[in-house]
């Protein structure tokens, strides 16, 4: 299996493989080139090879005449955010986000906190690829500068953009499960802040990752134990870096990542009527939340950077993943796990709710996801095949080609696509009934006819 | 006038020219091929003042951190406490981010091993075939360690040299020091050097942001500014250094440079009046040396060119002080390296033993005329030259070490190629100038008919 990928995602791999400081050297030096230099931030989430990344981010942007300005360990949302309030040139993040400890990437951002979109990233390896670097002499050279404040700056914007007092007032017991990553200093700190009872877990930048940081409910396992042993009102699991937010019921269910977006959504259209963006592997319950609220919903290729530009460009009420991400815009056009907590927490103050109240007004549907692992040529080979069979049968459904394939049925809908982030293909499908989303993602799976795959089912 | 090809990677390590040749990528491939050759073991990290000082280092960090090593951080420090620290912390080696006596623009790698000496041609050769090779350990994630920032560095140095030599008092007053760090390494260190051993001090260029005010090598045409700071401030002494410290020349009390030669035989003459010993230095240093061995009667072994080779026999043999002409003085008791701080030391306690100044001191040397010069030759022609011109003075005293030199009573002759350029190098040293120009122009001429 290839385990390095190059992608809108930015550039992942493991490190003692394919991770190299050569490489990450390269697109470090790439990236300062592309930017034609000027201010960078870099953050680095906890992994330990993190400081072996860093050093060789700080070089290679450093050698092409880029004033860097390294934050330190914090999540990568507080990175992002910085840098717009300090008209920095860009920002490279330094995480493996949600992939296991062994994995490391990085993920480039432009001047407006927003990742590289798909133009700007094929530029980018355009640059990588030719070689061709920028080369600055000995006193064009800038020193390396340190800063420490990008939390507490992160936390004043999220202070102006909740109701603080009426959290604080319900004294919330709140259990965090922070995976030793990123968050881990920012969190317990944010919540305390909001008047919480903080019962947390995890929150040690010195410790390794307890279990994968992807706050998926298999991962949530610890937490939901914290949240039912402490009897608190709901408990938060983060990725590696502050991207993707899980969620704990009060009752002590651990709710799929698809549902967080879904239960922020709910929040903010109930608010405020208006467009919700979000990619076509996520769940179908946003498009009925957004009718029963009045709102619409656009749909654009998975990938960060698509839904933030699309919140941008129509003036969204939200955005955001079925990953566990939301974007709120008003902290930030980018996946913070942060205001999608402020704005939980804000909801639930102010209208006394128990969380698992708001769950129920979630549409139920059921989702398959599966990822089916193998080798880039096979994936590419049968999803381009794929394709050419839709085209001459599209089976009764409605078809979208914009990212892999996505069929829709009424009853259903399945989406078949090569993942960002590592070599496998993603199949997602989605069915009122637990059956029909079974069905279709069988289907899917043997049409493929991928003779290597192995299941691996999430 | 910007150099065609600057990049050098040989048995001295790796050097190259900032935002021309010497790039990170290829400064992080080095670092692992050298963190490969150690066997993840733990390196210092010490660096000059250059501007390019933190992105080389930083290409060096991730490089030995990825294959696995743990690294010590000293930052700025002169060479010489990189090696001390070495060995004092029982690191498997350390790496020096200096170019030395190159000018501003360069940088460069120099390669330590656990015994604080540099790399050896032999194990700079496996060095060199991991780094063509590019078969790098590849440390896993939880293998890869952190880098220990460690400020010790000088404290330990000035530990080391105050534990063997205490303040000085010249004639029952303190001593003033003029001094030229060249806003390089030993900028910080030297001071406080001074200040512990009692001197007055006066000092230019002791700012280490690396813009040097002046190229960096201590030779008498880059001490202009140090002897009218000794003149000026009636100093008795004054000293320069080099961008990593391991060098140092030195200016009389009447303001004139006395000859980077001189270093060495001031240091090698104090300490043998004292107590017997073996001297080691190369075959191009000055013959001054073996004059003031014979008077204490002791033995004087000359190596190839090149500071390890320096060190090395004088591990063997046990020397009691060692060094090179280019103001380079090593004296193990104190640090197994070329240590500018230690000759200071050394020099200041010879002018206080004796009360006397310090042009006196070197009036008291022998005196010899050095000439020095250098000719284009492509490294595969250097075997004929030196055929044609061992078939001259066969009948001739000749040392076949490093080259051919050629000892006369009274003068001596060094030809050899260079290890880092195409040119051979010819030195001659006579008691008068006359001769000493007589036979470096006999040398060239017969080389220009070859």
């Amino acid at each position: 299996m290839n385990l390095l990928k190059i992608s809108i995602s930015g550039v992942r791999g493991i490190v003692g493989a394919t991770f190299t400081p050569e490489l990450v050297v390269n697109f470090a030096q790439a990236f300062g080139t592309y930017l034609e230099s000027g201010k960078i931030l870099i953050c680095r989430d906890t992994r330990p090879s993190g400081a072996m990344v860093r050093s060789a981010v700080i070089s290679g942007l450093i050698s092409t005449g880029c004033e860097v300005v390294d934050l330190g360990i914090c999540p990568t949302p507080s990175m992002q955010l910085l840098l717009t309030n300090l008209n920095a040139r860009g920002g490279i993040a330094i995480s493996g986000g949600h992939n296991p400890e062994e994995w490391n990437a990085l993920k480039f951002v432009r001047e407006d906190g927003i990742y590289l979109n798909a133009l700007q990233a094929s530029e980018l390896l355009d640059v990588y690829h030719q070689g061709e670097f920028n080369k600055v002499p000995w006193n064009r050279l800038f020193k390396l500068r340190e800063r420490n404040d990008a939390i507490e700056h992160h936390l004043s914007k999220l202070r102006q953009n909740f109701e603080w007092e009426a959290i604080r007032k319900r004294r919330f017991r709140v259990a965090v499960d922070c995976c030793n990553g990123a968050c881990s200093e920012m969190t317990p700190r944010f919540l305390e802040e909001l008047g919480c009872n903080v019962v947390s877990i995890n929150d040690s930048v010195q410790e390794r990752f307890p279990h994968d940081p992807n706050p998926t409910p298999s991962n949530m396992q610890q937490l939901r134990a914290l949240v039912k042993a402490s009897r608190a009102d709901i408990g938060f699991a983060h990725d590696a870096d502050g991207e993707r937010l899980g969620i704990v019921t009060e009752q002590g269910t651990p709710l799929s990542e698809e549902w967080t977006l879904a239960i922020v959504t709910e929040i903010e259209l109930s608010k405020q009527p208006g467009v919700v963006v979000t990619n076509l592997s996520t769940t179908q319950a946003i498009d009925e939340i957004a009718l029963r609220h009045g709102g619409g919903v656009i749909r654009t290729p998975i990938g960060q950077a698509y839904v933030a530009e699309m919140v941008k460009e129509v003036g969204a009420v939200l955005g955001g993943e079925g990953s566990g991400g939301v974007i709120l815009p008003k902290t930030q056009f980018t996946h913070d796990s942060f205001a999608a907590i402020g704005s939980i927490l804000e909801f639930l103050a102010l209208h006394q709710n128990k969380v698992s109240e708001l769950v129920d007004r979630i549409p139920g549907f059921f989702m398959i996801k599966r990822n089916l692992a193998s080798s880039p040529s096979a994936i590419y080979a049968s999803i381009q095949e794929l394709r050419s069979s839709i085209e001459f049968d599209a089976k009764g459904s409605t078809v979208d080609l914009s990212d892999g394939i996505k069929l829709s049925w009424p009853d259903g809908w399945v989406h078949i696509r090569d993942s960002n982030t590592e070599s496998m293909i993603r199949v997602i499908a989605e069915a009122r009934e637990a059956a029909r989303a079974e069905a279709l993602a069988d289907w899917a799976q043997s049409t493929l006819r991928l003779e290597d795959a192995h299941l691996n089912d999430q | 006038m910007k150099p065609i090809r600057t990049l050098k990677i040989s048995i001295s390590g790796v050097r190259g020219v900032i935002g021309d040749s010497l790039s990170p990528t290829l400064l992080t491939r080095f670092a692992e091929s050298f963190g490969t050759y150690l066997n993840s073991g733990k390196i210092v990290v010490g660096r000059d003042t250059r501007t390019s000082g933190e992105m080389v280092k930083h290409a060096v960090f991730a490089g030995l951190l990825a294959t696995g090593c743990p690294v010590v951080d000293l930052d700025i420090c002169p060479v010489p406490t990189i090696q001390l620290m070495v060995r004092k912390l029982g690191a498997r080696g350390g790496i020096a981010i200096t170019a030395s006596h190159n000018p501003v623009e360069w940088n460069a790698l120099k390669l330590i091993r656990s015994d604080g000496c540099f790399l050896n041609s032999y194990q700079a050769e496996e060095l060199l075939s991991i780094y063509h090779q590019g078969d790098y350990r590849k440390a896993r994630n939880h293998e890869i360690k952190a880098v220990k920032k460690n400020s010790q560095g000088i404290p330990s140095h000035l530990e080391q040299i105050l534990k063997h030599y205490g303040p000085v008092l010249w004639k029952g007053r303190r001593l003033k020091v003029a001094i030229d760090c060249c806003n390089g390494a030993g900028s910080v260190m030297t001071p406080e050097l001074l200040q512990a051993l009692g001197c007055d001090v006066v000092s230019i260029n002791t700012t280490p942001d690396g813009i040097f005010p002046h190229p960096p090598e201590p030779v008498p045409q880059n001490l202009t500014d140090l002897c009218q700071l000794v003149k000026e401030s009636g100093a008795d002494v004054g000293f320069a250094q080099d961008a990593d410290a391991d060098r140092l020349a030195i200016v009389s009390e009447k303001g004139t440079p006395i000859g980077e030669d001189n270093t060495l035989a001031l240091a090698v003459k104090f300490l043998l009046r004292q107590e017997q010993g073996t001297v080691v230095t190369n075959l191009s240093t000055t013959q001054a040396i073996d004059d003031i061995a014979q008077v204490f009667n002791c033995r004087v072994i000359r190596t190839r060119i090149g500071e390890v080779n320096v060190t090395e026999t004088m591990k063997k043999e046990k020397a009691l002080i060692g060094g090179e002409g280019n103001g380079g003085v090593i004296f193990p008791r104190i640090n197994f390296a070329r240590d500018s701080m230690v000759g200071i030391t050394l020099v200041l306690h010879y002018m206080a033993l004796t009360a006397s100044p310090l042009s006196t001191l070197v009036e008291e040397l022998p005196r010899y005329y050095f000439v020095k010069h250098t000719l284009p030759c492509p490294s595969f022609r250097v075997r004929s030259f030196l055929n044609s011109l061992k078939e001259i003075y066969f009948r001739e005293k000749l040392d076949l070490t490093d080259g051919l030199k050629i000892l006369r009573p009274d003068s001596w002759a060094h030809i050899r190629s260079s290890n880092t350029e195409p040119i051979m190098r010819i030195v001659v040293e006579a008691r008068n100038e006359e001769t000493a120009q007589a036979w470096a122009r006999e040398i060239i001429a017969m080389m220009h008919d070859e």
